[in-house]
């Protein structure tokens, strides 16, 4: 009994202190700066002069419309999120069961899907911004072959938006990867079942691929709104949250009212908002999940 | 456990009596250096460095100075730092070029109190950090320094931040005027822009300069009826959209009334003045719009290329337009007038910082940064216009700057330097409070205007309320 607890207490330490490099950085790197910021929300803070505390003004200054740009800014992310997930999703899920196939050159297009992942960027906003060029871009060359002419793209209020999501497309292959592996984890076993029963490959998308692979979805939707959500490098390299405020996104706007504003104060708070944005719509799709995500583990339901 | 918490009393015991110690210290000793100096100052300056040599005793000094700027202004004014530094050898200044997010990166700095002793900073910033006393009053040392007084310098480069508080100087001034390309007048068989203010073109004959100037593809000019606006060869003018202010002034408008409790900008004189702005690119298509200028090259290349034939720029564009000069046939003329002569003036200034434990060396830096004689390639080059009277009074010491070299042609002169001598009246960040709040306001408003969305009238008038929201008054009333 001695020996057993002594045994547990040198083991735990051993744990404790083998973790101790995580702990530690999620203690100094995570979890104080959220104390801090969490500090900073409920003050009047912009480096330079000492901290004031001022209650839940800057949250209510969002909420009840102080600040105009709030719930614009809300709803640029929220269309960016709706458009770009859904879309994200379902196009890596294709791109995934082309590649998943036999075919010739498997590998090679496998890199060539997976490469705009590794651009960085800046990088591959520069390229965008060529292409969308309402002048001399690539995109508006091909459609005037079909005839259509002065899309402004990117420097439109209406497509600024829509644009941004064409182009967060490219970089899908990453979820695609993801999506890959997944299908390759399908039991070959299952499929053959449904060519025994005399079904097609129709059959076999929606009654094996597609319930197999849910919990794969699963991860790859959650995944994709918090990365939606979080949006930035493109409004802060090539729209500036313009043109009139169409691409202000969440996390731009947090950014401007940090380090251009520098209210520190009303900043955190506006982190905190998005914290808690994404915290329940990941609990919604959590709790949504039981409904459609297969599970191996839980058996029937 | 008692042990060891007694070690670390004892030990942080001992470190706040070195640093209370330390700083106690260098705080005497700063005093002390400041009556020696500044004898020592004077004297070097009548009788040169020879003098230097006889043995005073100076403690060592390190100060920090940040600045930002091209590879030019940061080769120039590091020259200019080490003949400081070869003047005064028991000063050592450690430069810190920072050409991008400025204002983010000091503020990171002061929230680590690693705050530089001296160096640029943004006007409004300058102003907002002053008004929170972080920055010193710049005039506590004019009105105790033997060498410079605040009447010589012109008025236009100063911050206040409040009556008789002083919050930095510009490193240099600027101004804006007209840059052209001689042939694309000659091509079009135009008499050459003005340079005198009393001469400007008024803004009808501005604009019709623009529209003979502007060619389509196959040579139409904006004034022929087969002029084909969706395909244009050379615009007649480009002009920064930012700087319309120069437009409103010009007009007789304002930003704000002078208590800054009333926005102006929505008045029927500066949105006229922004409405004809715009009607340059919608109206006339002699300027591009601010899509089709990312496209354009800058400045003098524009110029150059004949993509362009005026620019309506800041002074600071002559040092590209120096450069390429060989290649570019180019003129300096004064900016158009719509009711009244008026250049805007701006530039950012030099602070020093409350942080610094040296106030009296970092002033000896200051004023060998103000003046022209110690950066004398950043006003021939072009891009500085000197912040001293007399630089702009003395024939001797014009010609020194403004004349003989590559960017500053004929008409110069007349046009940039005594226009903005005479006319010029200081940009926003001089005196508005709040300001970079205003302008997020403003801006997305104004970009409908130039892309003809909405008229400058409307545009304005419905962000009215918004802007008086966040109006917090002015610095000083101008």
């Amino acid at each position: 009994m001695i020996s057993g607890r002594k045994l547990w207490n040198k083991e735990a330490r051993a744990g404790v202190l083998f973790a101790s490099p995580v702990i530690a950085g999620y203690l100094i790197f995570v979890l104080g700066p959220m104390i801090a910021s969490f500090i900073f929300s409920l003050s009047e803070y912009n480096v330079i002069s000492p901290l004031k505390f001022i209650g839940f003004s800057n949250y209510t200054n969002l909420i009840d419309g102080t600040d105009p740009l709030f719930y614009k800014s809300l709803g640029v992310t929220a269309y960016y999120v709706i458009l770009s997930v859904p879309l994200q999703i379902l196009l890596a899920f294709m791109v995934a069961l082309l590649l998943n196939h036999p075919i010739k050159g498997k590998t090679f297009f496998r890199t060539i899907f997976y490469m705009p992942t590794i651009v960085p960027a800046v990088a591959s906003s520069m390229i965008w911004l060529w292409l969308f060029d309402p002048d001399l871009g690539l995109l508006n060359q091909l459609l005037k072959v079909f005839g259509i002419s002065g899309l402004q793209w990117i420097y439109s209020e209406n497509l600024a938006v829509p644009s941004l999501v064409l182009m967060s497309l490219w970089t899908i292959g990453g979820t695609m990867v993801i999506f890959l592996a997944g299908l390759q984890g399908i039991p070959r076993h299952l499929y053959e079942s449904v060519e025994v029963d005399g079904g097609n490959w129709l059959h076999k998308l929606f009654f094996i691929t597609i319930p197999l692979m849910t919990p794969t979805i699963f991860f790859n939707l959650v995944m994709g709104f918090i990365g939606s959500f979080q949006v930035f490098g493109q409004a802060y390299i090539m729209t500036q949250g313009g043109p009139n405020n169409a691409t202000l996104f969440y996390s731009y706007y947090l950014y401007r009212e940090a380090f251009e504003f520098s209210s520190m104060g009303s900043a955190s708070a506006i982190a905190w908002v998005l914290f808690i944005v994404i915290l329940g719509l990941t609990m919604m799709v959590f709790k949504t999940s039981a409904l459609w995500v297969y599970s191996e583990s839980e058996g029937k339901r | 456990m008692r042990k060891t918490a007694g070690l670390a009393w004892t030990g942080m015991i001992a470190l706040s009596v070195i640093v209370s110690g330390c700083s106690s210290n260098s705080g005497n000793s700063n005093t002390n250096e400041v009556s020696g100096n500044t004898v020592n100052n004077t004297s070097t300056n009548t009788a040169n460095n020879t003098v230097q040599n006889e043995p005073e005793k100076h403690d060592p000094v390190t100060l920090k100075y940040t600045f930002w700027g091209s590879p030019n202004e940061k080769k120039v004014q590091e020259a200019a730092i080490k003949s400081f530094t070869e003047k005064y050898p028991w000063i050592k200044v450690n430069t810190l070029h920072i050409p991008d997010a400025y204002t983010t990166k000091l503020t990171t700095m002061a929230s680590s109190n690693q705050m530089p002793d001296i160096g640029l900073l943004n006007g409004d910033v300058a102003l907002e950090w002053a008004s929170q006393g972080r920055i010193y009053n710049i005039l506590d040392f004019l009105n105790n320094d033997p060498d410079v007084s605040v009447n010589d310098i012109l008025p236009n480069t100063m911050y206040y931040w409040d009556e008789g508080k002083l919050a930095g100087v510009n490193g240099a001034l600027e101004a804006f005027a007209l840059f052209y390309n001689k042939d694309a007048f000659t091509d079009a068989g135009l008499p050459l822009p003005p340079t005198k203010a009393d001469e400007a073109y008024t803004w009808d004959q501005f604009v019709e300069t623009a529209q003979k100037l502007t060619l389509d593809q196959k040579g139409h000019n904006a004034l022929d009826p087969d002029f084909d606006p969706k395909a244009i060869k050379q615009f007649g003018v480009t002009m920064p959209l930012w700087a319309y202010m120069n437009g409103v002034v010009s007009n007789g408008g304002q930003f704000i009334n002078e208590d800054g409790t009333e926005f102006k900008l929505s008045d029927p004189e500066a949105a006229e003045a922004i409405q004809q702005w715009a009607d340059l690119i919608n109206k006339y298509h002699v300027a591009p719009s601010p899509t089709q200028s990312k496209n354009l090259p800058s400045g003098a290349t524009a110029l150059q290329s004949r993509k362009v034939a005026m620019t309506m720029d800041g002074q600071w564009s002559l040092v590209d337009l120096g450069a390429a000069s060989k290649k570019l046939n180019f003129g300096v003329g004064v900016a158009p007038v719509m009711k009244n002569k008026a250049t805007m003036t701006l530039g950012e200034p030099i602070v020093i910082f409350k942080d610094t434990k040296h106030p009296e060396e970092a002033w000896m830096l200051y004023k060998w940064m103000m003046n022209p004689e110690n950066t004398l390639e950043l006003q021939t080059s072009g891009l500085w216009m000197p912040v001293l009277k007399k630089w702009y009074e003395n024939e001797d010491l014009v010609s020194k700057w403004a004349a003989g070299n590559p960017a500053h042609p004929d008409g110069y002169q007349d046009a940039v330097m005594r226009n903005a001598f005479d006319n010029g009246f200081p940009n926003t960040s001089y005196y508005v409070k709040n300001l970079s709040k205003i302008n997020s306001i403003i801006d997305p408003a104004l970009e409908q205007v130039w892309l003809g969305k909405a008229t400058a009238e409307e545009a304005l008038a419905k962000i009215k309320p918004q802007v008086e929201k966040e109006l917090k008054g002015v610095y000083t009333e101008r």
